[in-house]
């Protein structure tokens, strides 16, 4: 019974309305290419469901590797040109990588999108 | 036993399923994070536990206490609770008596561990459990005694090769006693007087306390404590490792030294600890890459296949195969080579477990914190966060520090295998024991070497890249 409620508890709190990042359309790039371990730059272009780039939103990088154990990086992506953005990225280690961008578009609305980032290299 | 407190709570027949009870929840909950709560590793407590917390503290409580772990083991709580509805009728099959079965789940959950990435799926992780209890169930419930966990479980193996190098084991504390007892309690367990039924249970394990030696096959389950009717039984400290030197018939072993399954054990030990950690280090790339190039295949699987044919079945037989002749021609023993390698195999369990314990306290110690924004995402994911935001950049200790920990615990092991190996020599071949000793010391320095080179090695996470 108590496993029976603690799902169901999990079930609902884990139950998302449905994403608004369909009408935005994200496009990203890392480089250098291939990625190794070391500082790469994510570069991202956000436009709208017309094609219009988006401005003024406000992006928090988190990068975190597949396994746990280790510590995330934060970071806050900055716009170099209407509707694109480039932040800072740190690869500490060879491997599969998440990059998860927490999105707030200048309406207020929130998002979150998630890049894997396979297989960076050795140094 | 003794302990104020500790002695009281393990006399008490309920210690049991009072320390398996929390281990119980907390399997159910990294199940329901596992299957329900975020699919990111890091952020998922099946996974986060299991494979930094858990590993880590089972090898220290290991190389501090004992099997404890065993003792607390939520799988056997759900099994005893069964147990009360399905009354098992069959006899574990006598062809089944033997370590062999295990030793094969052990090579294969090290397998799949490398191949499906488990410890970054918490999906596959809370599955892992589940079959896990599963598994027990089927088990325990066909088979009468512990079954299980004398004959299958991997996880039991592994603590059980481990903790002939506690410092802690349960066992007699005055032989007399046990010569002067009729009942023995301990083993038949303790009956009602008029019906014969059995009220305490005695050693499901077949371990007959006076002629039990060390920690092999003891999951410090109590049940003989709580049988004996003399308060004879207790966990006694003692020297880690002492019963590795030794051969002598034990209760529900044997010898160790005519045992080739324990010894493949402890092979799968002592060289799959090296292998596990290769697993994650930086030349298994170019290894992988260049086997893949060479047998042209993509696929991950048949590599990892060669690579595991290779460490825990090619380079132990040549390794052991080698010692085992150079003994035998310096010594001038007329034993065959391979009773020779059963026998000395056991000097390698303390060289294996520094590998486990440096390998999984790297991960245990570097992620220690880790739990913390983990349970709070967890709990604030139910809609209220009670511990607050989750504090992400809580990690653990660097990972320089650790690396000085790592070296001492592969110190030590390397240490204690040579003492082993000493005691064994002098044993076997009192006439001519440096002559015996060196051949097996000379092993213990190139696996030692090896592993000192993998944990300076950079750690890296293999997942893709065969495909990629």
């Amino acid at each position: 019974m108590a496993f029976i409620c603690i799902a169901a508890l999990f079930q609902a709190s884990c139950s998302r309305p449905v994403s608004p990042s369909a009408s935005v359309a994200i496009e990203h790039e890392i480089s250098p290419e291939p990625i190794r371990v070391g500082s790469a730059t994510l570069s991202l272009k956000l436009s709208d469901a017309g094609g219009e780039p988006i401005t003024g939103a406000q992006i928090a990088i988190e990068t975190d590797m597949s396994h746990a154990g280790m510590s995330p990086g934060f970071a806050d992506a900055r716009e170099v040109e209407a509707g694109r953005y480039k932040s800072p990225l740190e690869f500490q280690m060879a491997g599969d990588w998440v990059i998860l961008l927490h999105i707030t578009l200048p309406g207020g609305m929130k998002l979150e999108r998630q890049i894997d980032v396979r297989g960076v290299q050795p140094k | 036993m003794r302990v104020p407190g500790l002695g009281h709570l393990f006399r008490w027949r309920y210690a049991r399923p009072l320390l398996q009870a929390p281990l119980f929840v907390i399997s159910l909950v990294m199940i329901l994070h596992g299957l329900l709560g975020p699919s990111l590793a890091p952020k998922n407590l099946a996974t986060t536990l299991s494979w930094l917390h858990f590993r880590g503290v089972l090898v220290l409580v290991l190389l501090c206490a004992g099997n404890f772990f065993c003792l607390a083991c939520p799988f056997m709580l759900v099994r005893q609770a069964a147990r009360r509805f399905f009354k098992p009728r069959f006899n574990w099959p006598r062809a089944l008596r033997n370590k062999w079965l295990s030793v094969g789940l052990f090579v294969l959950i090290l397998f799949t561990y490398e191949l499906f990435d488990l410890w970054s799926s918490p999906w596959w992780t809370a599955w892992l459990i589940v079959a896990y209890f599963l598994c027990v169930l089927v088990v325990d419930g066909f088979f009468k005694h512990a079954s299980f966990c004398k004959y299958v479980c991997p996880i039991g193996q592994f603590n059980f090769v481990a903790s002939t190098l506690s410092p802690f084991e349960v066992k007699v504390r005055e032989q007399d006693v046990c010569t002067r007892c009729h009942t023995k309690d301990c083993i038949r367990g303790r009956r009602e007087p008029v019906s014969d039924l059995v009220t305490i249970r005695g050693c499901e394990l077949a371990l007959f306390q006076p002629s039990k030696v060390g920690n092999m096959d003891c999951t410090f389950c109590l049940d003989c404590v709580h049988a004996c009717p003399h308060d004879n039984i207790g966990i006694l400290s003692r020297l880690p490792a002492s019963e590795l030197m030794v051969d002598p018939i034990r209760s529900g072993i044997g010898y160790f030294s005519r045992r080739k399954d324990l010894a493949a054990l402890v092979i799968v030990f002592t060289f799959g600890a090296l292998l596990n950690a290769f697993g994650m280090a930086s030349p298994v790339y170019a290894v992988e890459t260049w086997l893949g190039r060479m047998l042209h295949v993509s696929h991950e699987a048949p590599v990892l296949g060669l690579i595991f044919t290779f460490f825990l079945m090619a380079e132990p037989v040549l390794l052991l195969g080698l010692a085992a002749w150079l003994t035998r021609v310096w010594t001038r023993s007329p034993r065959a080579l391979l009773p020779l390698a059963v026998r000395y195999t056991y000097g390698l369990v303390p060289l294996g477990f520094g590998m486990w314990l440096a390998h999984y306290c790297f991960h245990f110690l570097t992620g220690l914190y880790t739990l913390i924004p983990v349970t709070q995402n967890a709990i604030a994911s139910l809609g209220r966060p009670l511990l607050g935001e989750p504090r992400w950049t809580l990690t653990g200790l660097p990972a320089n520090v650790v690396q000085v920990i790592e070296i001492g615990f592969l110190v030590l092991g390397f240490a204690g295998s040579l003492v082993v190996i000493h005691g064994l020599a002098a044993d076997d071949s009192p006439e001519r024991p440096l002559r015996a000793f060196l051949p097996w010391a000379a092993v213990c320095l190139i696996l030692w070497c090896a592993s000192l080179w993998l944990m300076f090695q950079p750690m890296e996470m293999r997942v893709m890249l065969m495909s990629g």
